[in-house]
């Protein structure tokens, strides 16, 4: 038998007009952690899912414990002791965790050893076992949509085990985690490869694989660069290897020059439907030239905020004043065309329609009005060839142009058409949530300089995210947030990072 | 071995047959509905096989009465053509039910409530015009008016309903339907009733949609002006919901609902339209339906067509041509099914089977489309395979 418990020699896969993955050869090791590096779009989850049988190739040979397998179905791919939990959850929201595990699976159980049911009892005492086993603990009776993300991943994780999987698959398990979730995750699968399993890693973030991983594969536009051992290789060359040229992770920047003050939010407070104070009576003020960023740990008002000021949330009390006039009362048409930008954080629920058109997404904010519709009736021809003008501008990469289906494309892609929709409506004031979330660094190094260069054009610029690093690099402004009210606004340079995050966790200095 | 190669390539030839017909990306649209309607006819015959009957003949027969195919016979006064108006006459309001679904659904509503604005819009242009003494060029046009303002007031009620209340549309449509149906009912057992039809009394020919007993070329035909309305309303839909900015709208609002109003897209405000335009279409239906093909209201009934105009808007794939399409071979499978069990003796509900067969192949529409493209991926499998060997 050979040392090795998965080969794929030379995989070629093709769809329609890319060539996803071009004669890759990776072999994993038992009981190994192995780290899948590459950018959005290099071709390590068409890879995987290969593996996991959700496509099957066109070329090339898959070994699995030494013995060469055709997997044509996930459900061959369970049997061979593969499991994948996909970077979106394939869960159903109205089931219960324990449904959700046995879904496919259900043990059956005779009543009077005639009438078949499902044994939801005995499958909750295991799940309950297993969760305690891998220290991953949930209630089995709990429906999806009644708990976190971190939990529903966990969920993922047990299906899994579950099914007895020995071959480990996570499609970038840590993109939706917090930092305390994803150390937690971290320490989790580290676990499982002690336990005897193999672990399959795809990520882009450089950290996760230097804490955990073994060894790595670096995928770039479809090909296999190298793979390298871990341990002896620096983050810097992983990620040269990976873009294909030298990163630097600090974005060069001009000192900022204020101009006037454009946003200015007084005295905000805004409630959820429940009455709860979401943010409390923040203020700022934004000026042209300016990268003003709040700081804080998810779910603490700073979405709100952003909502607020674009006008997708009703404010319960406050002012908010554009270029000195109160847009308070605006819709959302009337404060985009009063010059305001807004890159939300969840691009496929709110900042695209999958199911349109690029050219259509790309028109999204515009086609009501000249040139893009005449008399009610939109001119096709002009929203055409404006989607061509950005696919050209800001490299917004898919296989059929104009024509594809948003859902279709990259998630990178995706954010680099929203950025240039919303550049293009040349705001006074933009407004990015998590600008790079889910991204790698090639497109995260990518979007800072376009901030960096819409703060030199004079805009103004709301950053919001999590990322306390991003912040730390982009911002000349920083206001930290913490259950909804600001705790400290003061000039990037006068702050450390290790001050920033004092003040997120709510320590008053 | 020769012998098992030999096999597989007979049955893969039958097989890359089907599969280049069906295959093509660019005419699937087409080519597996019409798939679908054969494949149901199929068991159909199955069925009046079991029966004992000839299902050729006695689809035959359902062309016959439909008046796409001659009768050995006909009456005085009738011919082909006539019986082919008939049908036409009776597909008028069909077309418009169906377009009344699918432009719901299209903006992500669903209007189950097509009967009860049908039949609203109907009473309101019988009550007012049908029995008023209005000339013809004055009393036809206030019809389509009434009825279709009569349609569209109730449509727009249950969108501003679901707007400022948050009520599901299904469940306020469903309840309209019951409360059109009894409070009408009333009025017309009340005041409009015909002591000897048990209907409301016939309305004044001026008034009607369809020229009854048009009498040309020595026969007596029945003219449905609706019907051109209807097509050019089909094309006109077709065109809105392209090229139009309120189309444009309605779209994404049914798409993605967060999305549109992040783009600035006033969401209640599209879903009244919708439902609106839906409830202004289905008003046609009824009045086509009330003061076209009948010339009256039969009390305490809903008209089934607002339902089957469910099914036919999905068979046609919400596109408004493809609703034509539909509209026309449903409307032949109930309208040939008189003739069908007079002659072949097989019985009148069966049609509606027939129907049923083609709405429920019709739902696996996406299904087959996955399983083709799954098949061809395999056959190009294979035969990448047969040339290696």
């Amino acid at each position: 038998m050979s040392e090795y418990i998965v080969e794929m020699k030379n995989i070629t896969k093709r769809f329609p007009g890319i060539v996803a993955n071009d004669n890759i050869s990776i072999q994993i090791k038992k009981g190994e952690i192995f780290a899948l590096l590459g950018e959005n779009g290099a071709g390590k989850s068409t890879l995987m899912s290969m593996l996991f049988g959700l496509y099957e190739p066109d070329e090339g040979e898959i070994w699995i414990r030494g013995e060469k397998v055709k997997i044509d179905s996930p459900n061959f791919a369970t049997r061979l002791n593969i499991g994948m939990v996909h970077q979106h959850f394939k869960l159903v929201e109205n089931y219960s965790i324990a449904e959700n595990i046995i879904l496919g699976l259900e043990p059956i159980k005779k009543y009077l050893g005639l009438f078949p049911y499902v044994d939801i009892k005995g499958a909750s005492k295991d799940i309950g076992q297993l969760s305690r086993k891998y220290g991953l603990e949930v209630d089995p009776h709990k429906k999806i949509e009644d708990i976190n993300v971190s939990l529903q991943q966990r969920v993922e994780i047990l299906k899994m085990l579950y099914r007895e999987a020995e071959i480990l698959i996570f499609d970038e398990p840590t993109a939706v985690l917090t930092p305390q979730e994803i150390d937690f995750l971290l320490d989790i699968i580290e676990e499982l490869r002690a336990g005897g399993k193999t672990i399959i890693l795809i990520t882009h973030k450089l950290e996760e694989i230097k804490r955990i991983a073994y060894r790595c594969a670096i995928l770039r536009k479809g090909k296999l660069v190298d793979v390298l051992d871990v341990k002896t290789s620096s983050t810097r060359e992983m990620a040269s290897l990976m873009v294909g040229r030298e990163i630097s992770f600090k974005t060069e920047k001009k000192p900022a020059e204020f101009g006037d003050l454009v946003l200015e939010v007084r005295s905000l407070s805004v409630k959820n439907s429940d009455n709860f104070d979401l943010v409390r009576d923040v203020s700022l003020r934004v000026h042209e030239g300016e990268v003003f960023a709040i700081a804080g740990v998810s779910g603490n008002g700073q979405v709100e905020i952003a909502d607020a000021i674009a006008g997708l949330t009703d404010i319960y009390q406050g002012q908010i004043l554009l270029n000195g006039k109160d847009i308070s009362s605006y819709s959302i048409r009337k404060r985009t065309l009063e010059g305001i930008s807004y890159i939300p954080e969840d691009r496929q629920s709110y900042g695209l329609i999958l199911d349109f058109s690029l050219a259509e997404n790309l028109a999204m904010k515009d086609y009501h009005r000249e040139p893009f519709s005449n008399g009610g009736l939109l001119d096709r021809d002009v929203i055409n060839q404006y989607g061509n003008k950005l696919i050209d501008k800001y490299d917004i990469r898919s296989s059929q142009g104009i024509r594809t289906q948003v859902r279709q494309m990259s998630g990178g892609n995706q954010q680099k058409a929203i950025i240039g929709r919303e550049i293009e409506l040349q705001s006074s004031l933009m407004i990015f949530v998590q600008p790079t979330r889910g991204l790698d660094i090639g497109a995260i190094e990518n979007i800072q300089r376009m901030i960096i260069e819409e703060r030199d054009k004079g805009k103004a610029i709301l950053l919001i995210s999590l990322e306390l690093d991003e912040i730390m690099n982009i911002a000349d402004t920083i206001g930290v947030i913490y259950n909804g009210q600001i705790q400290k606004i003061a000039s990037a340079d006068s702050l450390t990072t290790k001050e920033v995050g004092e003040f997120m966790m709510g320590v008053t200095a | 071995m020769s012998e098992v190669k030999q096999e597989r390539k007979s049955k893969n030839l039958s097989k890359r047959v089907i599969l280049n017909i069906l295959g093509n990306d660019k005419w699937q649209y087409l080519t597996i509905p019409i798939f679908l309607i054969l494949l149901s006819f199929v068991v159909a015959s199955i069925i009046i096989l079991l029966l004992g009957k000839n299902p050729l003949l006695a689809f035959f027969n359902l062309l016959q009465g439909a008046g796409i195919m001659p009768k050995p016979s006909y009456g005085g006064y009738k011919s082909i053509l006539t019986d082919f108006l008939t049908l036409l006459n009776f597909m008028t309001p069909m077309i418009f039910a169906s377009l009344a679904v699918a432009i719901g659904l299209k903006g992500g509503l669903f209007n189950i409530g097509v009967s009860g604005q049908m039949l609203l819009g109907g009473y309101f242009a019988t009550v007012l015009i049908g029995y008023s003494n209005l000339g013809s060029l004055v009393a036809k046009p206030l019809v389509l008016v009434i009825g279709l303002v009569g349609g569209a007031s109730l449509g727009g009620l249950i969108g501003f309903l679901k707007y400022r209340f948050n009520i599901n549309e299904v469940v306020s449509s469903i309840m309209f339907n019951y409360i059109i149906q009894y409070v009408l009912s009333f009025f017309i057992h009340t005041r409009y009733i015909d002591p000897v039809s048990r209907q409301s009394r016939y309305i004044n020919p001026a008034a009607r949609l369809t020229l009854v007993n048009v009498e040309r070329f020595g026969l007596r035909m029945d003219l449905p002006i609706g019907f051109i309305i209807a097509i050019v309303l089909a094309i006109g839909l077709k065109f809105f919901l392209d090229r139009s900015r309120i189309g444009f709208e309605i779209k994404a609002v049914g798409a993605n609902p967060k999305a549109a109003k992040y783009a600035g897209i006033k969401v209640g405000k599209t879903l009244i339209t919708t439902m609106a335009l839906s409830g202004s279409l289905a008003g046609l239906a009824g009045a086509s339906y009330y003061l076209g093909y009948f010339a009256s209201i039969q009390p305490r009934v809903l008209p089934s067509m607002g339902f089957d105009a469910i099914a036919v808007a999905l068979l046609g794939n919400n596109n408004p041509y493809g609703i034509i399409a539909s509209s026309f071979i449903i409307s032949i499978i109930e309208k040939g099914s008189t003739y069908m069990s007079s002659i072949a003796g097989v019985r009148q509900e069966i049609a509606s089977v027939i129907t049923g067969l083609i709405l429920l192949f019709s739902a696996t529409n996406v299904y087959i489309q996955h399983k083709i493209r799954a098949s061809k991926d395999r056959l190009q499998e294979d035969l990448g395979r047969e040339l290696e060997e």
